[in-house]
């Protein structure tokens, strides 16, 4: 039998460059969303029709009240404009994309890779929601300043609040869906179960309307769920209804939820790698 | 290189639905051994459904078998499955590893970080492969946009730039030209002789086979059938040669004693014999004067598909 030098494993590399690969695969899921600039402007123009629509709706609800649920009219304005800009960064309407390597049988070549999975593709993902947020969230917001005027967090510190509080929502966000498009290891029409499970986030997450609008018992239930912690926190924390000590506790509880969600696709992928090897492709 | 002891691989798949359900198994690898020494290109074959590629995933690491043993360079593939895939390369010709999106190039350099290649090696590999396959023209190129041909070539040479010490081609060639063939081929065989690469090649193109491999497995319905060189498969299983003969003048009766008549038109006859060509050859100038006579030899192809139809190897020869 022959010998062959040792693989480099990460024993004596050191922390930047286990950071390389992450990086150079996220820079790949930033570049892969430039390639198609027309899909991105026809998007765009389809976000602000529909947030055109939303802003005019919300606004109706509003009526002659200066309030609605300590949302003031300008407050929903800066709702919608921030739900319209991360429907992509986010994936708010679904990803499947897991799930269809999965089901076309490509993991195999994904697994042929000595680089974890799930790293892999948060790093891909991180690329894309990134490449999303410059491609149609950032213009998404300069249209409603231009049109409307957005509230901006007020300083320095609520700033870094919000930053914190986008990314714990990408990641919430990402491993939810991740999670959703395991079940393609045990179902071939697992694509049913994912629109189910995107309509709960829709709803969940506050993108349909405030969660601060829905009744009391609706909410409560709510707050046991991850998915306020996609897209709702990170709104009312830039909005200003979250703010002070609930800010604080606003991001330890999507922080928690992060966490979570992670040991569960952990654990999820490998029960579903498991059975990719007994069971095949 | 590659060990495989008496491998054993059953799927249970459900058959039926809700109250209905039953569940049906099928042994997709049955029994197979065999040794597979460093350095060499090995082809393997068989049928569709044969277990071809049920075998190479359990080399890979991606299937677990329920019973045998198994060590590729000194490792059990589906426990250590991460460094087990670092040292090893594999081309699926149906399938690319390229960023669809991007320039080739792009995807080549994301592995250097996969694979945690030195700069300088990554460099050295790159320009070597750019003058083998000639990439240079579509380094910069999106993939989406590459010919078949040049895609091929793009997965060929990344799964190389790692300096893997085994590389598993499936359906290397498969919808490509001649000259396309060719180039792929030679590439294969110069990596082979120059770096050593150990090379496993499931195809259905037997071009690939008599061009490159060494020695061949032939595996059906799970089990091995044969496994040694070319030469000794056509020598033992080769269909019969075959004489072409062209008479001076039409020949009533072409019937040689001896030899079976497998074709006769007036002034032609094709005859199937084994073994040496001169004794057919003196019995029919004898029978008749011959203007010009050919002698045909078996092709692999239709060895391989006598032995796939079950003509053969059925009892077990080995």
């Amino acid at each position: 039998m022959t010998t062959m030098p040792a693989p480099p494993t990460g024993g004596h590399v050191s922390r930047l460059s286990r950071l390389a690969l992450p990086w150079a695969v996220a820079r790949l899921g930033f570049r892969r969303q430039f390639a198609y600039p027309q899909a991105a402007l026809w998007g765009l123009i389809t976000n602000s029709f529909f947030g055109l629509l939303r802003v005019a709706v919300l606004l109706a609800l509003f009526g002659t009240r200066p309030q609605v649920a300590g949302y003031t009219p300008q407050d929903a304005i800066t709702y919608t404009g921030l739900t319209q800009a991360f429907i992509m960064a986010f994936s708010l309407f679904g990803w499947f994309d897991f799930m269809r390597v999965i089901h076309r049988g490509e993991v195999t070549a994904d697994l042929l890779r000595p680089a974890s999975l799930l790293g892999f593709w948060a790093a891909q993902d991180a690329g894309r929601a990134l490449g999303q947020l410059v491609l149609r969230g950032l213009p998404m917001l300069l249209i409603f300043q231009v049109i409307w005027g957005l509230n901006w967090p007020p300083g320095p510190l609520a700033w870094a609040q919000v930053v914190l509080s986008v990314l714990l929502a990408w990641a919430c966000g990402f491993l939810f869906r991740f999670l959703v498009n395991c079940a393609a290891f045990w179902s071939p029409d697992a694509v049913g179960f994912g629109r189910f499970a995107w309509a709960l986030l829709g709803l969940g997450c506050g993108f349909l309307m405030p969660l601060a609008f829905f009744p009391e018992g609706f909410r409560a239930v709510l707050a046991w769920t991850p998915f306020p912690a996609m897209l709702n926190t990170t709104v009312e924390l830039w909005v200003g209804v979250t703010g002070g000590g609930a800010a604080w506790a606003a991001l330890g509880t999507q922080l928690g939820w992060t966490v979570a969600l992670l040991l569960a696709c952990q654990v999820t992928l490998r029960a579903g790698l498991r059975r990719l090897e007994v069971a095949g492709g | 290189m590659i060990h495989v002891e008496h491998l054993r691989k059953t799927f249970t798949t459900r058959t039926g639905r809700f109250l209905s359900a039953g569940r049906r198994t099928h042994e997709a690898v049955r029994d197979v051994s065999f040794h597979i020494p460093r350095g060499e290109i090995v082809g393997y074959l068989g049928p569709n459904g044969a277990g071809k590629s049920t075998t190479v995933k359990i080399l890979t690491g991606l299937l677990v078998p329920d019973s045998g043993a198994v060590s590729v360079g000194g490792l059990t593939p589906w426990q250590d499955r991460r460094r087990h895939v670092a040292r090893l390369g594999a081309v699926f010709g149906q399938r690319t590893t390229l960023w669809w999106d991007l320039p080739v190039i792009e995807s080549l350099r994301l592995l250097r970080h996969v694979y945690r290649i030195p700069q300088g090696r990554w460099q050295a590999n790159l320009s070597t492969f750019t003058d083998l396959l000639d990439l240079g023209p579509f380094l910069h190129t999106p993939a989406r946009a590459l010919s078949l041909g040049q895609r091929m070539r793009a997965d060929l040479a990344a799964a190389l730039l790692h300096d893997p010490e085994l590389l598993f081609l499936d359906e290397p060639t498969v919808g490509l030209d001649v000259v396309a063939k060719d180039r792929i081929r030679d590439f294969i065989t110069h990596i082979n002789r120059e770096r050593e690469v150990t090379v496993l090649l499931t195809t259905h193109d037997l071009g690939d086979v008599e061009r490159l491999a060494r020695r061949v497995l032939i595996i059906d319905h799970g089990q091995l059938l044969f496994d040694g060189d070319l030469a000794r498969l056509q020598a033992a299983y080769g269909s019969q040669r075959e004489l072409h003969v062209e008479f001076s003048e039409p020949v009533p009766d072409a019937g040689v004693p001896g030899l079976t008549l497998l074709n006769h038109e007036p002034g032609r006859a094709t005859y199937a014999f084994t073994g040496a060509a001169a004794d057919p050859i003196a019995r029919v100038t004898a029978h008749a004067p011959v203007r010009d006579l050919t002698v045909r030899e078996p092709d692999i192809e239709a060895t391989i598909r006598r032995i796939y139809e079950g003509d053969l190897l059925r009892a077990g020869v080995r």
